[in-house]
């Protein structure tokens, strides 16, 4: 960059936010520039592994799943409560997650987020890749574009979309996050990829064609506060741990120990035995939910995807890209409608909080506000899937002796392994939070 | 599996300048230095003999970690690494 260039909207990170919302605009004639740290769009990002339905890019991009780089789709989806030489295990198969449109795939952030970022390009969206932002031009008290550290000049726009993941150091130069953050409303997530012959995947998992399975566990996590994932690719299955930063930081115990003691579990090493190691990989979650999400929009700004914290994580359903995805295409609208209205200030970017309420992002968010606190339990982590795992071996074990009321049977093993008033509170405040 | 192994299947394209620097003095009055157990990239290794705190940039994943859970924001820099260096993922 000789001086400045200048654009209709600068969108800082090229994940499915700043895509999403590059996208939209794009198609609706602005002049965007998306830009991005990594050589290539989502070579800096990972997650768990599944992405759900994007209905609002769906809207945008009606054949978005005939073209994507997917991998399978979810027909089987399970919890599993560990404890460590014991596993209990649930799973639903349901016909209706085997039939367009389906549920949920698992995918490779560097395709999908590459592939993503080409269709805002295609669009007529300007990519401008090995830029990492590093401080914002700010002009008459409004954002007015950002600087690329060690490079020369500046990109000028009358409206910035911080798309900068987690950390978003662009929303906190512009003053819309808390300038640090709370270990207990974060958590890093930790994963292998491991390689593993497709007809191994579908003979082990009970799948065909490009059937796909995704399994939550609870406990395994050496008492850390999180838990467990294992969802196959096609032929790479892809299996990790989540951590509260509050319960890890504490604990003394690192992830890529957990993660090893984890896979050697003697009922996951079995789900991974005769795969190779592939890459390994890490990063933080923002998982606050409704309490955590910044400032949405400041003057000449607007924040997207997980910079506005904006993931789902109850411990039963795990949400991010899709929500990213939503408030991404929902930014774009926003700045589209201050174009027209010549408006970039505070108020006239005011549009975004109101499509954002108005949507299933914040709605969702609001209605489980509760579950990142009813995560904080150390209970669920330890006593209850010994609970669980105590109670059906001792179900299923025949040693002659008669065996008991099941009712009673769930009392006295509640009693030993978590305490009944503990039960009822627990029970009282999962209730309420989900 | 040998733990170790775990972090030479990652790619890097190593920048000479690091894009987290640390004031070690911070952390020898630390009374936690959780960055040392919870970086899942062990960049930090604390000397208990020489009283001295060690971060080593190279194996960064740029997870966020460290600047989460240090609470005596011993850093002097944290910033991610400059554009096209840094963790490279192939398929995560």
């Amino acid at each position: 960059m000789s001086s400045a260039y200048s654009f209709d909207a600068i969108v800082v990170g090229a994940g499915p936010a700043g895509s999403s919302a590059a996208l939209t605009m794009a198609r609706a004639g602005l002049k965007v520039a998306l830009v991005e740290r990594g050589t290539f769009p989502g070579e800096k990002n990972m997650f768990g592994g599944v992405l759900h339905r994007l209905p609002s890019l769906e809207e945008v991009f009606p054949d978005f799943w005939e073209r994507a780089p997917l991998e399978r789709h979810i027909v089987k989806k399970g919890v599993t409560f560990m404890t460590g030489d014991s596993t209990f295990s649930t799973t639903i198969e349901a016909g209706n997650f085997d039939r367009p449109p389906y549920n949920g795939y698992t995918i490779f952030r560097p395709r999908f987020d590459r592939w993503l970022a080409e269709e805002a390009v295609k669009a007529g969206a300007t990519l401008i890749t090995r830029a990492t932002v590093d401080e914002l031009v700010i002009r008459n008290g409004q954002v007015a574009g950002v600087t690329i550290l060690d490079r020369r000049g500046e990109l000028t726009a009358p409206v910035v979309v911080a798309a900068d993941g987690v950390l978003s150091f662009t929303a906190k130069k512009a003053g819309l996050r808390q300038p640090t953050f709370d270990p207990g409303q974060m958590a890093v997530g930790v994963k292998a990829l491991i390689d593993m012959p497709r007809e191994m995947i579908d003979d082990r998992f009970g799948l065909v064609r490009d059937q796909g399975f995704a399994n939550e566990f609870v406990g395994g996590t050496g008492g850390v506060r999180g838990g467990g994932f294992l969802y196959t690719n096609y032929d790479s299955l892809s299996i990790g741990l989540v951590f509260h930063l509050g319960s890890l930081r504490t604990s003394g115990k690192t992830p890529y120990d957990l993660l090893n003691a984890f896979m050697e579990q003697p009922q996951v090493d079995k789900m991974i035995r005769g795969g190779r190691l592939q890459e390994y990989s890490a990063h933080v979650i923002p998982e606050g939910g409704y309490a955590m999400i910044p400032e949405l929009v400041g003057d000449g700004i607007i924040v997207a995807g997980d910079a506005a914290a904006l993931c789902n994580a109850t411990g039963l359903n795990l949400e991010g890209i899709n929500l990213a995805s939503h408030s991404g295409v929902l930014a774009g609208k926003a700045v589209i409608a201050a174009h027209q209205a010549g408006d970039f200030s505070r108020r006239g970017l005011q549009v975004y909080r109101q499509l954002m309420d108005d949507s299933y992002v914040i709605k969702d968010l609001k209605l489980y506000r509760k579950a990142p606190h009813m995560l904080h339990n150390d209970r669920i982590y330890n006593e209850y899937p010994e609970l669980v795992c105590g109670m059906m071996e001792y179900i299923y074990r025949i040693d002659g002796a008669p065996k008991e009321n099941l009712s009673k049977l769930f009392l006295k093993t509640a009693r030993e392994k978590v305490g009944l008033k503990n039960l009822a509170a627990d029970a009282f405040s999962a209730w309420r939070a989900l | 599996m040998n733990i170790d192994e775990i972090f030479d299947f990652t790619s890097f394209t190593i920048d000479r300048e690091p894009h987290i620097v640390l004031d070690p003095q911070v952390c020898v009055n630390c009374d936690n230095r959780g960055c040392t157990n919870s970086c899942p990239a062990r960049c930090y290794t604390w000397s208990e003999e020489e009283k001295k705190m060690t971060f080593v940039h190279d194996g960064c994943l740029e997870c966020g970690t460290c600047y989460v859970v240090c609470h005596r924001n011993a850093f002097t820099r944290w910033r991610y690494p400059r554009g096209g260096f840094g963790v490279a993922y192939r398929m995560t």
